[in-house]
């Protein structure tokens, strides 16, 4: 299984989190995304005419949407990730793998256009990412109403890899992350799985390792 | 008696080892938990390189900086500098501490010295807390409610009487912590959840309009 990726790319993140959770080994081929724009070059397209990344490929299989990579590589190596136990947990996994579309339209690319430079309605991409937060903080508050911890259910799926790296990387695009209480807490269980990885802008949870030695004596 | 107490957050949002940032009377803090379960409002810098404390970690009974993991003990006072693991840091390095209390599963601060308890509000639980982009005043108006003095705005929201406590926010911005009535089931708490949404797009739409 070969991972087409960028470090700082969130949907590349999602898929080297899902393998890490799931113990999986893929090989990692970094891309020139910025500045050299290798995502673009006649290689790639070849592979992926859309021109953009992740890129999957797996004995002759290439996916290239990260939540069809997700889907695919929680099938073959942790199916509990999949999150179909019930046609309710399964559609709302199918939910939230189809918002994170609009995650990536909106966060995404306001952080693409801080980071990198790249053109975009800034205006436009914080506000729809500013509704986007608010509607996760809103289904998280009546996740746990119900009594579930996490997006589709009581545990982890998928659904959560697929909305929780931009859910934290909204501030490199200008968009606040303090106002919301529940994300806060839902991106914490995330970090607090074991094999957990980060990306710059996720990191682990600090505070789960004791002190790394002995404070001081005052005298 | 002009009211001192300011509602932050509901104690379920800040368990322990969670920090969140936040602003009273325009002082941005970091209000945290321990690991025992005390709660803290500190002003929200570093004094070494002024990184907000609220990006930092809770170890125990102390917070550190995310920036060089400076830790600083319950009195605000930094007991710990990793690059120089021997050395006992001066009492001048030091992090401005305010007043936190909890009451009714309500986090209050206050940035005076004060002797009377923070507010109480019998029979309510609380739900949640959402931010606006509206200054108060155009929540009293959509909502047709005054504040009262412990700046609690009493309403009815699909049909249930809550109490939303008025936290102003910076840049015209207002934090609603919102309260059911005790006794409310999870179901009508998720219709009041969806009430709250609502009457922030009326409030925003209001400010769009005015």
């Amino acid at each position: 299984m070969i991972l087409y990726d960028y470090i700082l790319s969130p949907d590349c993140y999602k898929v080297r989190l899902l393998a890490a959770l799931t113990g999986t080994k893929i090989t990692l081929r970094p891309v020139d995304f910025h500045p050299g724009g290798e995502h673009k070059t006649a290689t790639f397209l070849a592979m992926n005419p859309s021109g953009t990344i992740p890129i999957f490929e797996d004995d002759g299989l290439i996916l290239t949407e990260s939540s069809a990579i997700l889907t695919y590589l929680a099938a073959k190596t942790g199916p509990t990730w999949l999150g179909d136990d019930t046609p309710e947990m399964r559609g709302r996994v199918a939910q939230w793998l189809a918002f994170s579309q609009r995650l990536s339209a909106s966060i995404g690319k306001a952080r693409v256009h801080d980071m990198l430079n790249k053109p975009a309605d800034i205006e436009a991409c914080r506000k729809a990412g500013t509704q986007c937060l608010r509607e996760i903080e809103a289904a998280l508050v009546d996740q746990r109403l119900a009594g579930h911890d996490f997006l589709a259910g009581d545990r982890p799926t998928i659904a959560d890899l697929a909305c929780f790296p931009h859910s934290m990387l909204a501030p490199d695009g200008g968009i606040s992350v303090d106002p919301y209480p529940s994300i806060r807490l839902w991106t914490r269980r995330v970090r607090a799985l074991p094999g957990f990885i980060e990306m710059p802008g996720i990191h682990r949870l600090h505070d789960l390792k004791p002190e790394p030695g002995p404070i001081p004596e005052r005298v | 008696m002009p009211q001192n107490w300011t509602a932050v957050a509901l104690s379920r949002d800040v368990p322990p080892q969670v920090v969140i940032p936040t602003v009273v009377e325009g002082r941005e803090l970091a209000v945290w938990r321990s690991q025992s379960g005390r709660i803290a409002a500190w002003e929200d810098r570093c004094p070494h390189r002024g990184m907000r404390l609220s990006h930092g970690f809770v170890r125990g009974e102390a917070l550190s900086c995310i920036y060089h993991g400076w830790s600083y003990n319950e009195a605000g006072l930094c007991q710990r500098i990793p690059a120089h693991p021997d050395l006992v840091p001066p009492d001048a390095i030091r992090v401005p501490t305010l007043t936190a209390a909890e009451s009714d599963g309500i986090i209050w601060v206050t940035a005076e010295s004060t002797d009377r308890p923070p507010p109480k509000m019998p029979g309510f639980t609380p739900l949640r807390s959402l931010t606006v982009e509206v200054p108060a005043s155009t929540i009293t108006a959509v909502s047709a409610s005054p504040i009262g003095e412990d700046g609690d705005l009493r309403l009815a929201l699909a049909g249930i009487a809550c109490l939303l406590l008025v936290q102003p926010l910076p840049g015209d911005r207002t934090a609603l912590h919102a309260l059911v009535a005790a006794g409310t089931s999870p179901t009508a708490q998720a219709s009041v959840s969806r009430a709250l949404e609502d009457l922030r797009h009326q409030a925003e739409t209001e400010r769009q309009a005015a």
